[in-house]
């Protein structure tokens, strides 16, 4: 479960949350804007196989290899693309 | 090792080059198991007929894997065992399986399936206690399945609840190879979060402790194949169990097993085609003896064709489960893909292969007893042996999901292959098996080989079946393309498997060329008939997949594989890419 609250979201890099959303609402098959930031992607029916699919996904798109839990340790939109920011930021710093 | 010495000399061929057989050779069984084809050999193919008539294992044969210690090769080095190479215990294993497919699981697979999971995550403690086990002979039971859930082991029902100190195991494990004798057992229990892939653990469980009160033990299963695999069952009544016996993370069962499956989806197809190789050795002894229309029955092109085809695929076999081997050493990022692909395809073309020489047999195929009566053993253990351990079906729902991230980096596959997956001459680095991922890396080198390697290809005609293999991967990436998200996750319907099924013909075929470009196929020294395998390889696996490619390869690839083929028959020399002496009918 995660650990701490995520930033609001309007503060989050545009880019990534916008990503996330689209490709969440991609394997739900429906429009990104009915993809909540905050609401808990298990309640939208989000499979286990899709989460593991996303991890490929960030790898592909950021070059970033995430924890296959990704999606069960930070399990919104939102938390999801804090963690990809903090990710690449400490990729950045190193 | 003293041994040893005891085994029979096996004559030096003269047309291949030589493999000189070193003491610690891999195939180091088939020499302490002797010549299997004589009647008055302890371990020969009639002592395991007759002891698979009897439902038992071969215990002659069992006394000598024990002074042997095999169980060491299941151990990794730095714990002091002999696991040094995948792809060189698959070579270990092979004898055992040309003699007997339930030897060849009750102690070549069973404890490597359920050590390979501590390997991955167990503690120092529970390294060392398994280790231990394995180094002294002892058993070590994988308890996964039940009967009604099978190989799709995500559903299994046994459950465990945290209490305390303590964990209360309740449920049934079913179809347990060496449950009975088992020292410890590795049990896949749901714990229950509600999300498929955080709702297991694995526990790695002292049978002798378990309070007999809480636990039932079944009768033995007996089985239409492997008759004399000891499968059993349990049932567990909210029987405690340490806390401390979890294996690894809590709810990290699942990544813990698919990381320990690549391991064995990778060596056991590879340890399996020792059973083919005594298929089509055994139908060659009868079919070179034999008079058929006036002539011998070798004489007989379809007769020819068919063996040859045998012969071809067990290679392309070995092609592809070797460079899954050594891609656990050099390319972990990437056998959550190609171990599956291998445990699908290795079956496949084995099972299609006894078929066929089923009909090559005849009459004799059915026979339980005379010189050819392996035949038939080997043909009944074989479809159950295949399913014991992760199916096809599962082999292929594994591989659907990855496939629209796999399409992404299609033809050329993102990154370069290692040469060392398919070049058995460059040394391996040690076993890691913390690199073992099961979301895989970007890209698909071995794929990407069909591309990369094409304009390298010398021969025209293998470049023209190159090609129409790489117009079926812009096929299979458009189809990919084209799946809807629902369908790729466990309710996937049948076309999604279909598109997995042609991805790994595919993934085939890309390691059949690149074995072809990075070392010696056929041993001969002699590059046209490395070609004509090729050919020939490429050319089976196209038909496989639909694809007609005009010419198709001529009597003359035909015909140079043909007598190769003898020529290794002759020789007594394996059909896989090791070529090396076998012990069969040499004395």
């Amino acid at each position: 479960m995660a650990n701490t609250a995520p930033p609001p979201a309007d503060i989050l890099p545009a880019h990534i949350l916008t990503w996330v959303t689209e490709r969440v609402a991609y394997y739900l098959e429906c429009p990104p804007t009915d993809i909540a930031p905050d609401r808990a992607l298990t309640a939208y029916g989000f499979d286990s196989v899709f989460a593991l699919a996303l991890c490929g996904d960030v790898e592909d798109e950021y070059g970033l290899e995430v924890d296959p839990t990704l999606a069960w340790d930070h399990p919104t939109v939102a938390a999801i693309a804090a963690r990809l920011a903090e990710l690449l930021a400490e990729g950045a710093a190193a | 090792m003293s041994l040893l010495d005891q085994a029979p000399a096996t004559a030096a061929p003269e047309t291949l080059d030589a493999a000189p057989e070193a003491p610690d050779a891999p195939e180091y069984l088939d020499l302490l198991f002797g010549d299997p084809t004589r009647e008055d050999n302890p371990t020969g193919f009639a002592a395991f007929l007759a002891a698979d008539e009897r439902r038992q294992l071969l215990h002659p044969a069992e006394r000598l894997l024990d002074r042997a210690n095999l169980d060491a090769e299941f151990v990794p080095a730095r714990l002091g065992g002999r696991l040094t190479s995948a792809d060189r215990l698959a070579r270990v294993l092979r004898p055992l399986f040309a003699r007997d497919a339930a030897l060849g699981l009750s102690h070549g697979t069973s404890n490597l399936i359920a050590a390979v999971t501590v390997w991955v995550a167990g503690s120092p403690e529970q390294q060392r206690r398994a280790a231990d086990v394995l180094l002294c002979n002892g058993w070590i039971a994988p308890a996964y399945t039940d009967v009604d859930t099978g190989n799709d082991i995500r559903r299994t029902r046994l459950a465990a609840t945290w209490d305390g100190d303590q964990v209360l195991l309740d449920g049934t494990k079913q179809m347990i190879n060496n449950l009975e004798r088992a020292d410890l057992l590795t049990v896949l229990a749901r714990t229950g979060t509600g999300d498929a892939s955080r709702d297991h653990s694995l526990f790695l469980l002292d049978r002798a402790a378990l309070p007999r009160d809480r636990v039932r033990w079944h009768p033995r299963y007996r089985t239409a194949g492997v008759r004399g695999l000891p499968l059993a069952g349990m049932d567990l009544d909210d029987c405690p169990v340490p806390a401390s016996s979890l294996v690894g993370e809590r709810g990290g069962a699942m990544e813990t097993v698919l990381r320990g499956f690549q391991v064995t989806r990778s060596v056991l197809p590879s340890a399996a085609i020792g059973a083919w190789d005594v298929q089509l050795r055994v139908v060659l002894d009868f079919i070179r003896s034999r008079r058929l229309y006036g002539g011998p029955a070798t004489d007989l092109p379809l007769v020819q064709r068919q063996l040859t085809g045998t012969f071809v695929d067990l290679l392309v076999a070995d092609a592809m489960s070797t460079a899954s081997c050594r891609a656990l050493h050099l390319l972990p990022g990437h056998t959550a893909c190609y171990a599956p692909a291998v445990k699908y395809v290795v079956p496949t073309l084995l099972a299609d292969s006894v078929e066929e020489l089923a009909v090559v047999l005849g009459a004799r195929s059915f026979l339980r007893d005379g010189p050819h009566a392996v035949f038939q053993k080997h043909l009944r253990d074989l479809p159950v042996a295949t399913l014991v351990h992760s199916g096809g079906t599962v082999c292929l729902a594994t591989i659907i999901p990855q496939l629209p991230r796999l399409a992404r980096s299609w033809p050329d596959g993102g990154t370069e292959l290692p040469v060392g997956v398919l070049d058995p001459a460059q040394p391996l680095p040690e076993l890691a098996l913390d690199r073992l991922r099961i979301v895989p890396a970007s890209g698909d080198p071995l794929l990407g080989v069909l591309a990369r390697e094409r304009d390298g290809l010398p021969d025209p005609r293998a470049r023209l079946l190159v090609d129409a293999l790489l117009a079926e991967v812009t096929a299979l990436r458009a189809d990919v393309r084209a799946l809807r998200p629902a369908q790729t996750t466990l309710l996937a319907p049948p076309v999604a498997f279909d598109l997995a099924r042609r991805y790994v013909l595919l993934l085939a075929a890309a390691a059949c060329v690149g074995t072809y470009r990075h070392r010696s196929v056929l041993r001969t020294g002699d590059p046209q008939a490395d070609a004509a395998w090729l050919l020939l390889a490429l050319a089976r696996l196209a038909h496989r997949l639909g694809i007609a490619v005009e010419p198709g390869p001529d009597d003359d690839a035909w015909g140079a594989l043909w007598r190769c083929l003898l020529a290794r028959h002759d020789a007594a020399r394996a059909f896989d890419l090791t070529a090396r002496p076998v012990v069969h009918g040499t004395t």
